[in-house]
């Protein structure tokens, strides 16, 4: 058991008590980014990522992760007590924790939504430990064309499983591709799409982007909505939480089936949102009895909890052995660890593996400490909700706009965080993706190398791309989910041209719930 | 400036359909520019393989190609209910108006002070607190991230002809 000894080894990185504080204290940010609206993972941890620039690698990391945890449970915290999500992957928790917590039983939700969480998440994190070295070492057979094939299968399955508009996300993606060209180009060293800004020339930061859609776009987006807090007072008693530990087992179904939910849509470009909506619509198809689901039972909160957990952790198994990153959050941590100097993908597990083992040792630990801390500190939380967001409002969009200046000190970045906090407010109204195009923009120069590289390899010729049964296999593979669309749309041809009264409604809601879905 | 807007009953502001036609004119013209940019550099393939231009290029007709999808398709796809109705768009420019005051408050007066002074007044004016409160708030909230990020983590935010008359570098 290699991959044992090695995880042993990763404890020893990251159970110091530095660190273990570096864990408290990106949780509590974490919670407290997951309970306020308008800011969630993604951008919370863009917002970070400034200030670890100096830190060690493994230090920001556990830093940034733990704060991807807190801010997992802080979004169930306001689904069940306030009946908001603080974050998208926890609408689904609200159908059943919101009811449970009117009915009294905030405490056991609040307990339920936390521990299952918590066996989501470790349920990615043994996941991790175990395929991690398994999928890096395959993954060292990979040369350039291998690479542009395996981003080009992440984003061919965004366009075919997204079930937003296939249009709309190849525009949302293309667009981050293009941001990312944009300034110095990696291989011949000239400037691209500067148009004479000086601005520019750095190229445009996938971190104000980030900002901006999810932060600023978020915000405008709850200000049009109207927002109003009608929370249910909760104190967590120990005694509860106990009864509700010692209930647990009696979801082991729910629990296990969530939690494969989750790892797979953690590992494919899916991500928490789309898994935590699956898992509640499967446990309602599988339920012997249909009875209560929305209106308060345990299910309903367990299953999604779990699925939301365990695509989170999961998603940086193929971000730490690929360097596709499987969620917008694990994107920007991705970033990040290019910024720090680090490259993702196979040879970081020979090269750093104190950084990785560190970081999956960190997970087991984080996780643990967040299922801890939230139970200690939701009262703490709620409380914050009850300040009127009048200042809360503002005070986020300060913070917002402090994260995009501190990220290059340019004043230009604080236009761009303002430009792209309007056009995510737009393309989250009109159903555009746009965690697409934050993995384009993230991914995009490791791409456009690739297939450079590979253009390179083959003289231009297109053919590459089916040269060995691996890279035709990927390319294969992504082409199907490409045109997968192209079957909906026939079919949707054929039953339109049979009867067509009732149809436009139907397909509209479809799509809207599943762009809720990718969202993120 | 909540008065501004008469009231009227018809709602919607903005139909769905006039949003995605321009959203998709918006996206292709993006396209369009990086098209046009992308030429300059060359497209197409010298001695060290693709020129600089290539990638983006194909990625601009792509993005044009796809606007156009949409556009059509969101004219074909009928009237669709409102984008927006005027109470929202009162509530989402009450809100994103002084955001923009904001920032250009930020880049001629700093980001502290620029804070301050957007804070102060949507308290004021939105929140209907008193203005000894909302003092008391906006200059608070200033000096604790003055605190955290000048002396804790270190990183200097942009600052303006105050913290340069009270030689705060």
């Amino acid at each position: 058991m290699e991959n044992l000894n090695s995880l042993m080894h990763g404890f020893g990185v990251a159970a110091t008590g530095f660190h273990l504080m570096l864990m408290v204290v990106g949780v509590l940010l974490g919670i407290l980014v997951g309970v306020l609206p308008g800011l969630g993972a993604p951008n919370g941890v863009s917002l970070l990522l400034p200030l670890t620039f100096s830190m060690d690698p493994v230090s920001a990391i556990i830093l940034l992760t733990s704060m991807y945890w807190g801010a997992l449970f802080g979004g169930s915290t306001t689904s069940i007590l306030f009946n908001i999500p603080g974050e998208p992957s926890s609408v689904a928790t609200t159908f059943d924790g919101y009811p449970m917590a009117k009915q009294g039983r905030a405490t056991e939700a609040l307990s339920l939504a936390f521990l299952s969480a918590g066996f989501g998440a470790l349920a990615g994190v043994v996941l991790i430990t175990i395929l991690s070295t398994w999928v890096a070492k395959f993954a060292l057979r990979f040369s350039s064309p291998e690479y542009f094939a395996v981003y080009f299968l992440a984003f061919a399955s965004f366009v075919g499983l997204g079930g937003a508009s296939p249009f709309k996300t190849i525009v949302s993606m293309m667009l981050g591709f293009a941001f990312a060209t944009v300034g110095m180009d990696t291989i011949s060293g000239s400037l691209r799409l500067t148009f004479g800004f000086s601005e520019l020339l750095n190229g445009v930061s996938f971190l104000v982007a980030v900002i901006g859609l999810f932060g600023i776009g978020e915000l405008i987006l709850t200000m049009e909505e109207g927002l109003r807090f009608e929370g249910i007072r909760a104190r967590i008693s120990p005694r509860d939480v106990f009864a509700t530990i010692a209930s647990m087992p009696r979801y082991w179904v729910s629990l296990l089936r969530s939690s494969l939910i989750g790892c797979w849509m953690g590992i494919t470009p899916g991500g928490p949102t789309a898994a935590s909506f699956m898992s509640y619509g499967l446990a309602k198809r599988f339920a012997r009895n249909k009875e209560g689901f929305g209106k308060g039972r345990p299910e309903g909160v367990v299953c999604p909890e779990t699925a939301d957990h365990a695509a989170g952790t999961s998603a940086i198994l193929p971000m730490l052995a690929l360097g596709v990153p499987g969620s917008a959050t694990a994107a920007v941590m991705m970033g990040g660890l290019m910024i720090w100097g680090l490259n993702p993908g196979p040879m970081l597990f020979i090269d750093k593996p104190d950084f990785v083992w560190g970081l999956v040792a960190s997970m087991y630990l984080g996780n643990v400490v967040a299922v801890v801390l939230v139970l200690a500190t939701v009262p703490f939380f709620a409380a914050i909700l009850r300040i009127p967001f009048a200042i809360i409002g503002p005070v986020i969009v300060v913070v917002c706009f402090i994260g995009a200046y501190t990220v290059s000190s340019a004043t230009f970045d604080l236009w761009l965080a303002l430009a792209f906090g309007l056009v995510g407010y737009v393309f989250k109204k009109l159903d555009y993706p746009i965690a697409p195009l934050v993995l384009a923009m993230v991914l995009g120069d490791k791409a456009e190398d690739a297939f450079r590289q590979s253009m390179i390899m083959s003289r231009g010729s297109l053919a590459i791309f089916w040269s060995n049964p691996l890279v035709t296999g990927l390319t294969a593979l992504a082409l199907t989910l490409l045109l997968w669309p192209v079957v909906g749309f026939a079919r949707e041809w054929v039953r339109a041209s049979r009867a067509s009264a009732l149809r436009p409604l139907s397909v509209r809601g479809a799509a809207d719930e599943a762009t809720g879905g990718l969202s993120r | 400036m909540t008065h501004t807007t008469p009231e009227t009953p018809a709602p919607a502001l903005v139909s769905r359909r006039a949003a995605e036609v321009a959203a998709a004119l918006f996206t292709g013209a993006l396209g369009a520019t990086v098209v046009v940019g992308a030429r300059e550099y060359g497209v197409g393939w010298d001695s060290a393989g693709p020129q600089p231009g290539a990638f983006p290029f194909y990625l601009g007709l792509i993005i044009v190609a796809a606007s156009l999808a949409n556009l059509v398709r969101g004219v074909l796809a009928g009237a669709g209910g409102a984008f927006v109705d005027r109470d929202q768009a009162r509530q989402v420019l009450a809100f994103f108006g002084p955001i923009v005051a904001f920032v250009v408050l930020t880049v001629t007066l700093g980001l502290y002070v620029g804070a301050a002074l957007y804070l102060f007044g949507v308290m004021l004016v939105q929140g209907k607190y008193r203005w000894w409160i909302a003092l008391l708030v906006s200059m608070g909230v200033s000096v604790f991230f003055f605190v955290v990020l000048e002396r804790w983590f270190q990183v200097p935010l942009l600052k303006g002809p105050l913290e340069a008359a009270l030689g705060i570098y």
